[in-house]
């Protein structure tokens, strides 16, 4: 039974560390926490859901197709809504941020109803083995995720782009000076960020069901995880998912489920109580 | 239609006891409060469980509300006045989630998502049925001119310059010796106090109060609210909440006009009004449509009745 806890913990976690990782990326280049992820991840849910369901393509290219469209969405809304607002304090755009979730949420509510939708898939008989279930969806889930954080380490450790970001999230200035197009990188972080959330809509959409909240239901463990690895360092947010997934499932021990929500909360603020920081993240040292 | 421009007139003032509340906390302290949510339904159910499921009288259950704000805003301030601003908005809003959760679950306390019934209403056999609308009406605003009054009390007061000094820059505050730490969370629980009392007013008035009310959408009608009218302006957010109740209720009136749309498209279509209009001021009217006076110096100290004094 524990197994099964632990299994399950791991799927969550690798449900939360994608959008962890591009939410804590963003917020080390963009320096507010945006509040829009929520309505990002809906929409890449809905997006596979039209090229799966409605175009009947098959699930694999829907969801490379939605990670593009999302991609294209977020990096879109920066053009639209967040580039013309540089310069404002991060409480401003936290604001924008949240009425842009909105938005979003409501646009799907309009085209698609509040109701409970699923892909195209044949069902398949969970694996078991040593009494424990797990779905081939949620092997998916793990193996994406593991391949994600590979790709962000790659990305930040050995590309040109990479290194470009890194520079801009630590000093802005300094970077631009120092030659660095921040206006490319700002634009191919959102697009890379905008990939992974779409990546994210996709598997909660597998895992749980489409629907316009689905984003919303993630958002909290995903600040949680960001948060407790320290924001703006990806792979305190890699490790911090894993913690949060953990936590939320293994706490079924001793609280009903449906206070999973409020475990993710609960871990922030004991954290920040400690170490506001993070565990990986540098102290900001101010003025 | 008489009656329902008094409803819309009792909802106005709970919007604008909430946003008068928030911009204690934010437009004047700069404390970040997304938990709007939380502690309006913790006033709610405080009030609403108080007096059903415990007997007490409406007289003390609805001040027993606003108690039970103060308690929880100082607590919540506690708890995160190390946080950065924006770090507040995500643990405020976690906050209001966990508050909601427990009303959702707890359901042998709080009746969870089938609504808790009150009846319990102050003064209702004082009244025949037809005058006792009017009667809420004016209680409900004779608690947002007292909270009003005591917001624009601590905002001309020693206490509103240092208020305002640690929105600017709290590092500073500090240094000229003011006691940060003491008066952020004197000033968040006063407002959580205003919100408290809120949802106790709204819990007696429509007597069935369920979670789905208290979603972080509140939180946003509220912002809404007092960036509309202009952060730190008791003045402006007064305007500011009858702006959003006349988007929010006027839009009701399309579905008259547009006969495509059923109501649940009209009501996403309301929210996505809200939150296209919030991102527009907040682009090309940051300050809001009455902005703060700017604050002036070198005024003679004591000088009260100058011409500044009277229109900051």
């Amino acid at each position: 039974m524990n197994m099964q806890l632990f299994v399950n913990g791991i799927v969550n976690a690798a449900l939360i560390a994608p959008p962890a990782i591009a939410f804590s990326l963003l917020f080390g280049v963009m320096r507010f926490p945006n509040f829009a992820i929520g309505g990002y991840i809906t929409a890449g849910a809905f997006a596979a859901y039209a090229f799966n369901v409605q175009l009947g393509l098959p699930l694999l290219a829907s969801a490379v197709a939605a990670m593009a469209l999302t991609g294209f969405i977020v990096w879109l809304s920066d053009i639209i809504v967040f580039k013309p607002m540089r310069g404002h304090g991060p409480v401003t755009l936290l604001v924008v941020s949240i009425a842009l979730t909105l938005i979003l949420e409501h646009i799907i509510r309009i085209i698609y109803s509040a109701e409970v939708r699923g892909f195209d898939i044949p069902l398949q008989r969970p694996v078991k083995f040593a009494g424990i279930r797990i779905t081939y969806e949620q092997m998916d889930i793990i193996a994406l995720a593991l391949a994600v954080a590979v790709a962000t380490h790659l990305l930040l450790r050995f590309t040109n782009i990479g290194k470009a970001m890194r520079a801009t999230a630590d000093n802005p200035v300094l970077a631009e000076v120092r030659g660095i197009n921040t206006g490319l990188v700002i634009g191919f972080t959102w697009l890379f960020c905008g990939a992974l959330f779409g990546l994210t809509g996709v598997l909660a959409g597998l895992d749980l069901v489409i629907e316009p909240l689905l984003g919303w239901n993630l958002t909290i463990p995903i600040f949680a995880a960001a948060i407790l690895g320290g924001i703006g360092s990806p792979y305190g947010a890699m490790l911090g998912a894993v913690m949060v997934g953990m936590a939320e499932e293994l706490t079924v021990l001793v609280l009903p489920s449906s206070y999973k929500v409020g475990v993710g909360f609960m871990i922030i603020a004991v954290l920040l109580l400690a170490r506001p920081h993070g565990l990986l993240g540098q102290p900001e040292i101010r003025k | 239609m008489s009656a329902y421009l008094i409803s819309m007139a009792t909802y106005v003032g709970f919007f604008m006891i909430l946003a008068i509340a928030l911009n204690l906390q934010w437009g004047m302290t700069g404390m970040v409060n997304f938990g709007i949510a939380g502690f309006y339904a913790l006033g709610a159910y405080s009030s609403g469980l108080l007096t059903v499921k415990a007997g007490w009288p409406v007289g003390f259950a609805m001040p027993a509300a606003a108690v039970v704000g103060i308690a929880a805003g100082a607590l919540v301030a506690l708890l995160s006045i190390r946080l950065r601003e924006d770090f507040l908005a995500i643990v405020t809003l976690g906050f209001g989630e966990l508050i909601r959760l427990i009303a959702l679950n707890e359901d042998e306390i709080t009746e969870g998502p089938r609504g808790l019934k009150i009846d319990a209403r102050p003064f209702a056999d004082m009244f025949d049925r037809t005058t006792y609308p009017i009667v809420y009406l004016a209680m409900v605003l004779a608690v947002v001119a007292l909270a009003f009054f005591i917001a624009e009390r601590i905002r001309r007061s020693p206490m509103g310059r240092s208020l305002r000094a640690i929105r600017e820059d709290d590092v500073v505050a500090e240094v000229l010796g003011k006691n940060v730490l003491r008066h952020r969370v004197q000033v968040f629980a006063i407002g959580a106090g205003f919100m408290g009392a809120a949802g106790a007013l709204y819990a007696h008035y429509v007597q069935n109060i369920s979670p789905e009310v208290f979603m972080p959408m509140v939180a946003i009608f509220i912002w809404m609210s007092v960036i509309v009218g202009g952060a730190g302006n008791n003045w402006g957010l007064l305007l500011g909440a009858g702006i959003v109740m006349a988007i929010l209720e006027g839009s009701r009136f399309m579905g008259d006009f547009i006969d495509f749309l059923d109501a649940e498209k009209l009501s996403a279509i309301r929210v996505i009004l809200i939150g296209v209009l919030l991102i527009i001021i907040l682009r090309v009217r940051p300050r809001g449509l009455m902005p703060e006076p700017r604050f002036r110096y070198g005024r003679s100290p004591g000088g009260g009745s100058s011409t500044a004094d009277a229109q900051s």
